[in-house]
């Protein structure tokens, strides 16, 4: 009896156990035992994560997790130990152009567009991996997604709002025809109403194109709203992990990342 | 009228040579951060090569290019063996080291080419007396002309450079923002060994040409122009190639109307001050240089 009850109170409270890897689609990021920094100061000890096909999966964490580092392991430009698998092959020593090229793009935190370069140059150097045709055509796609940024193509980029800013970020990343999306922070110093709509984009992207994302965020709450899966960062380890609902359901987690 | 018009041609033509090493230290330092200070004896070196060629018989012209491309390698080899590997431990130590090549290059070329007799090398452009034009009542000489035609055909290769082509686009995304430039998956470090290799066959040519004015290769062909060139690109902007010319342009005129319309007090010994005085002002009143982009640091 005893058993049973602490079964069902480990898997309740212990969301690791409900679904550490993606159920339904395979495996196309998976990190394990990985560990990086900053020279002799180690962020992340132990992070282990997965990011199915197509699927949006959230790292929580407050400032000084290791969100940020985690990025920039998984992108390629810090030094990092442990395994990153893309599609089944090693990028732990890739490099970052190699690693863009195996399908990954980063929308790095504080947005990271080329301010002295026009909208339009910011989206073509996004496909700097990409050879031959079709870079037009892409051009040409992401500004339908995103008007604002075809009505200011020929502006530079440094004269856009925070709001735009972030959008030409992610559209940029997406003129490398990723299949997975890093995104980091991409509330950050933005209004509520442009974070939502931001979320909402990035959901669509993730339904209507088959693009999996990973998103790391301190701002839980619009985040959990696309979310499939989340694992919580804590001092550079993952502490907990599990679907959306599950975490959301969990009062502690609750507490702690959502704010009720 | 005349003596206007002497000394503006003579200023542009020496402004142009200005305007090479000016673009030469531009195109690196917005790739890398990093200021040459060895792109004045760098060009010396490679105008000894070209030399080398001219005097075992291979015409002016092709002689030159072997020395500028001559450059370009001891460019790219000054990033890979030098900058990189110090850059790792310290900018500082970037600093002294192209200031340690910038004394090695020169007692290098003393050492080999210092003695008499003299490396006599020819003009690229006709160099005869008579070869002038005179043009509104002012004289202005071929090679002065050429040289000017010089800066503006690598200026707009340059351009063309930057503005039309992958690599181009990549070096400016490197200028703009080297972190999202890797994220991208620019490979940084061939656009800063191509930034310092165009850097160092532009130092070669303007070398080159300052040589065939003298007649000669020297090893102190390019000190003085050196500091001309860093002052001409300090006054257009440090990332600003177009900057780079108009300094340079501007810094020639200054100097030389200074000194033609001044004999008594500035002459030819003081004119450097005059063009020094000129950028400290517009320093002040503008930091960034009349055509550099105000660096704002991000938190």
């Amino acid at each position: 009896m005893t058993t049973v009850d602490d079964d069902a109170y480990v898997s309740e409270l212990g969301p690791q156990a409900v679904a550490a890897e993606p159920a339904a689609a395979a495996t196309l990021l998976h990190v394990a035992n990985l560990r990086a920094g900053y020279g002799p100061v180690v962020v992340l000890h132990n992070v282990s994560l997965s990011v199915g096909e197509g699927e949006v999966v959230v790292v929580l964490g407050a400032n000084g997790a290791g969100k940020t580092t985690t990025m920039r392991a998984i992108s390629g430009t810090i030094p990092r130990e442990g395994e990153i698998d893309m599609a089944g092959r090693s990028i732990l020593k890739a490099s970052p152009d190699a690693i863009v090229r195996a399908g990954i793009a980063q929308v790095p935190q504080g947005r990271g567009t080329f301010p002295e370069l026009n909208v339009e140059d910011n989206l073509r150097i996004g496909a700097y991996t990409q050879r031959g045709g079709g870079i037009d055509d892409d051009i040409k796609r992401w500004f339908d997604t995103f008007p604002r940024l075809a009505e200011r193509k020929t502006q530079k980029a440094g004269s856009l709002s925070g709001g735009e800013q972030q959008m030409l970020a992610i559209a940029r990343a997406l003129m490398s025809r990723p299949r997975l999306l890093l995104c980091d922070e991409p509330s950050q110093g933005l209004a509520p109403r442009i974070t939502k709509e931001l979320f909402a984009i990035i959901g669509e992207l993730s339904r209507d194109q088959g693009i999996a994302v990973l998103l790391v965020e301190q701002n839980a709450n619009l985040a959990m709203h696309i979310a499939d899966r989340v694992y919580l960062l804590e001092t550079g380890h993952i502490v907990a992990s599990g679907d959306a609902e599950t975490i959301a359901a969990d009062d502690s987690i609750r507490k702690a990342y959502l704010g009720y | 009228m005349d003596r206007f018009l002497d000394a503006v041609f003579l200023g542009l033509s020496s402004g142009a040579i200005y305007a090479l090493v000016a673009l030469s230290l531009v195109v690196v330092f917005r790739a890398s951060g990093h200021l040459n200070f060895a792109a004045g004896e760098m060009g010396t070196l490679s105008a000894f090569i070209a030399w080398a060629f001219y005097d075992a018989g291979v015409p002016l012209v092709i002689a030159a290019l072997l020395g500028m491309a001559f450059g370009a390698l001891l460019g790219g080899a000054t990033e890979v063996a030098i900058v990189r590997p110090l850059e790792k431990k310290s900018p500082l130590a970037v600093f002294v080291a192209l200031i340690a090549l910038f004394l090695g290059i020169n007692a290098l070329t003393t050492g080999i080419w210092g003695a008499p007799p003299a490396e006599e090398i020819g003009n690229l452009f006709p160099n005869d007396p008579e070869d002038f034009w005179r043009i509104g009542g002012g004289v202005w000489r071929d090679r002065d002309i050429g040289a000017l035609v010089v800066t503006l055909v690598i200026t707009g290769l340059l351009f063309f450079l930057f503005q039309r082509t992958r690599f181009g686009l990549a070096m400016r995304g490197v200028a703009s923002n080297a972190e999202s430039a890797r994220l991208v998956g620019v490979p940084t470090s061939r656009v800063l060994i191509g930034s310092w290799a165009i850097a160092g066959a532009i130092g070669a040519i303007a070398a080159i040409l300052v040589a065939g004015n003298q007649g000669q290769v020297t090893p102190i062909i390019m000190v003085t122009i050196f500091v001309y060139g860093s002052a001409a690109a300090t006054l257009g902007g440090l990332d600003s190639p177009g900057g780079a010319v108009i300094g340079g342009l501007l810094i020639g005129i200054i100097e030389n109307l200074a000194a033609e319309f001044s004999k008594d007090w500035v002459g030819q010994e003081m004119k450097l001050g005059v063009a020094l005085l000129v950028i400290f002002v517009v320093l002040l009143v503008k930091p960034s240089g009349l055509f550099g982009t105000a660096k704002v640091e991000r938190v």
